[in-house]
């Protein structure tokens, strides 16, 4: 409906298995909180009905979760311009937003025990503001480490003095 | 009454003045603070605290000898650590020299300075002294305390005209004495001030004081429903005393507020027992926020405040908390002022000129009237707000980043909500109900966060400076305008 969002051919997409690795991970934080607010809410209830509708609702929000997290992953897009980095994201929620080389002061990649098991790592841009939030989550270790020299190079060529 | 005293054109080699000592009444004035400061924790200890058995004072011997012991002891190590103490406005650099076990020798590069501030607390101001606190961009702050206060602005004019990078022998420092009470000299071009008056009834009447009392009489009605009167008094006394701090600091850190402008800079100079006087950098200055509560809209009273990069750290216990209010409290046309003097011709109220579609109304029923925004380029200009509504001007050259968000409800209507990141975060940059296919056109131009920072920085001036030529420059060139003096806020 709006151009906000749209995604032209030149983008860059997470790979497939992006989701793989969200949908484990959404499962490693949600089942554990679902299995502690159940039983929260059991000995609190005396294992009585409201226990069954919080492992409800908890296996419902996991399942969501899962299930919702390939169409995240597609819905995942970057475009390394010339001066900066654009991203777009989401599904209820949309986001876009822009980060200029210049203002970055470094960039994190990191890989987690679970992005490990297929080889994948987040990249980070870290600017002066705690609000901005330029996270590309999931590429292939040599897609991290090219963008992040990349990133990093276009960063000391274009940086000025805060 | 202004004494011009060259500086000493020495030789490159030579030091360029001999070493320095503070005031010989520093000691004193620290030992002030001590004896103060158990005097208090004393009264505290002994008074009587409502319960019968704890009132049992030693014998008053006892006591004075202690008192004075603890004086004297303090007395002297403040004499030594005087004694020990040297300060050196070198060629490249000022020395600060401390300790008699442990000698401490810090080294200050001029190029390095941020700014400096002139502070005066309470004690030091009876004895017409001063402390000079330098910003080097780090949380703490080296500081010369106590000097006199015509040496001290001396000594910050000196330091401020080497971080611009002019030479030694060329500085010329002004050893001036303005007035005892707002620390003005004749060379200041006021720009605002505020009466007490405005201060006090605009610290009255602010929102925060209003939520501060329906918490209170939210806590009251909820003590009478429990009905026992310790919990009442528990919530109460920390409130009440947490809606007096607010009214004093609001009044005394801010009295005597003046906003003036002097070859070096803006300057801020305020405070009733502590006068501290410290001056804006324009360069700094991320994001300024205009802001107006229910009861101030009656009033005609606008409250400014500032983003300023590395200003929201504060160190309370090192004095060196720094305020991000520009203006306290004052009219519109004051609040004009201070922002025509940090970017000349933004022409800030007149970019507001887009109007929140009507249909934003749904998602903002209560602000949809009210909602506007606006960009040209340079800034960027929105207006939000129910109970207390607020005008935040960016400029695009200082913005970190920016996004667009769009959640399922802002979907439906065709709106976006655009957000500006800025370095810190006292202000955060948000133009609300957007029209989602206007702004998708103008999203390109208002992307180019990098082009804004080279070519339009409103700062800089009317004339665009290329990036070939800033590049160049070097970093010295942005860095030795960056290095003005602070605005900083400390008691």
């Amino acid at each position: 409906m709006s151009e906000l969002f749209t995604v032209g051919a030149d983008w860059q997409r997470l790979p497939s298995n992006a989701a793989s690795a969200k949908r484990l991970g959404a499962l490693a934080i949600n089942l554990p909180l679902a299995i502690a607010a159940t039983v929260g809410t059991g000995l609190l209830a005396e294992w009585g009905w409201p226990m069954w509708l919080v492992a409800a609702a908890g296996v419902a929000w996991t399942i969501w979760r899962v299930v919702r997290a390939g169409r995240w992953t597609r819905s995942f897009a970057y475009l390394e311009r010339e001066q900066d980095l654009l991203i777009t994201a989401g599904l209820w929620n949309k986001q876009f937003s822009a980060v200029p080389y210049g203002r970055m002061l470094s960039v994190e990649v990191q890989s987690g025990p679970i992005a490990r098991l297929w080889g994948l790592a987040s990249v980070e841009i870290v600017t002066a503001s705690m609000a901005s939030n330029a996270t590309i989550p999931a590429v292939t270790a040599e897609t991290a480490a090219g963008l992040r020299d990349r990133l990093i190079a276009a960063g000391e060529a274009q940086a000025l003095p805060l | 009454m202004s004494v011009s005293e060259p500086q000493p054109s020495a030789p490159a080699d030579a030091p360029a003045r001999p070493a320095e000592r503070p005031h010989p009444l520093t000691p004193l004035i620290r030992g002030w603070v001590v004896l103060l400061a158990i005097l208090i924790a004393i009264s505290k200890e002994f008074l009587p605290n409502g319960s019968d058995d704890g009132f049992r004072l030693p014998p008053l011997t006892w006591l004075f000898g202690g008192i004075a012991l603890i004086t004297v002891a303090a007395a002297a190590v403040g004499f030594i650590s005087w004694r020990f103490t040297h300060f050196i406005t070198d060629e490249h650099e000022l020395r600060i020299d401390t300790g008699m076990l442990f000698r401490q020798s810090q080294r200050i590069a001029y190029d390095k300075v941020q700014g400096v501030d002139v502070v005066q607390p309470l004690a030091a101001r009876m004895f017409g002294l001063a402390e000079v606190s330098i910003d080097i961009g780090s949380g703490a702050r080296p500081k010369v305390r106590f000097l006199t206060l015509s040496r001290a602005h001396g000594m910050r004019d000196y330091l401020l005209a080497r971080a611009h990078g002019v030479r030694p022998a060329e500085v010329i420092t002004h050893a001036e004495t303005g007035s005892l009470l707002t620390g003005l000299s004749g060379h200041d071009q006021v720009l605002v001030t505020v009466p007490t008056r405005t201060l006090v009834v605009a610290a009255l009447t602010t929102h925060e004081l209003l939520t501060a009392i329906i918490g209170l009489a939210i806590a009251a009605g909820l003590a009478a429903w429990v009905g026992h009167p310790w919990v009442g008094l528990g919530i109460a006394v920390p409130a009440a005393s947490a809606i007096f701090g607010l009214v004093s600091s609001r009044v005394l850190k801010q009295f005597n507020y003046t906003l003036s402008r002097r070859s070096s800079g803006l300057r801020i100079t305020r405070g009733l027992t502590t006068l501290s006087s410290h001056s804006l950098p324009p360069r700094r200055v991320q994001a300024v926020q205009v802001s107006q509560s229910l009861l101030w809209r009656r009033l005609g009273l606008y409250r400014v405040d500032l983003e300023v990069i590395g200003f929201s750290i504060s160190d309370e216990q090192d004095s060196d908390k720094v305020s991000s209010i520009m203006l306290p409290a004052g009219s519109l046309e004051q609040a004009r002022i201070c922002l025509d003097a940090i970017w000349p011709q933004s022409g800030w109220e007149q970019l507001t000129d887009r109007l929140a579609p009507s249909r934003a109304r749904w998602l903002h029923p209560l602000s949809g009237p009210f909602l506007r925004w606006g960009h040209d380029g340079r800034f960027v200009v929105t207006r939000h707000g129910w109970l207390v509504r607020r005008w935040q001007v960016v400029p695009l050259a200082r913005a970190q980043s920016l996004s667009v968000h769009q959640g399922p409800i802002s979907r439906r209507l065709g709106l976006a909500d655009l957000r500006i990141q800025t370095g810190g975060h006292q202000v955060m940059v948000v133009a609300e109900g957007l029209n989602a296919a206007e702004l998708a056109t103008e999203l390109p131009q208002l992307c180019q966060l990098q082009r804004a920072r080279v070519e339009r920085d409103p700062t800089v001036g009317p004339a665009p400076v290329s990036f070939a030529e800033l590049a160049q420059a070097g970093p010295e060139a942005v860095r030795a305008d960056q290095a003005v003096e602070t605005i900083s806020d400390s008691e």
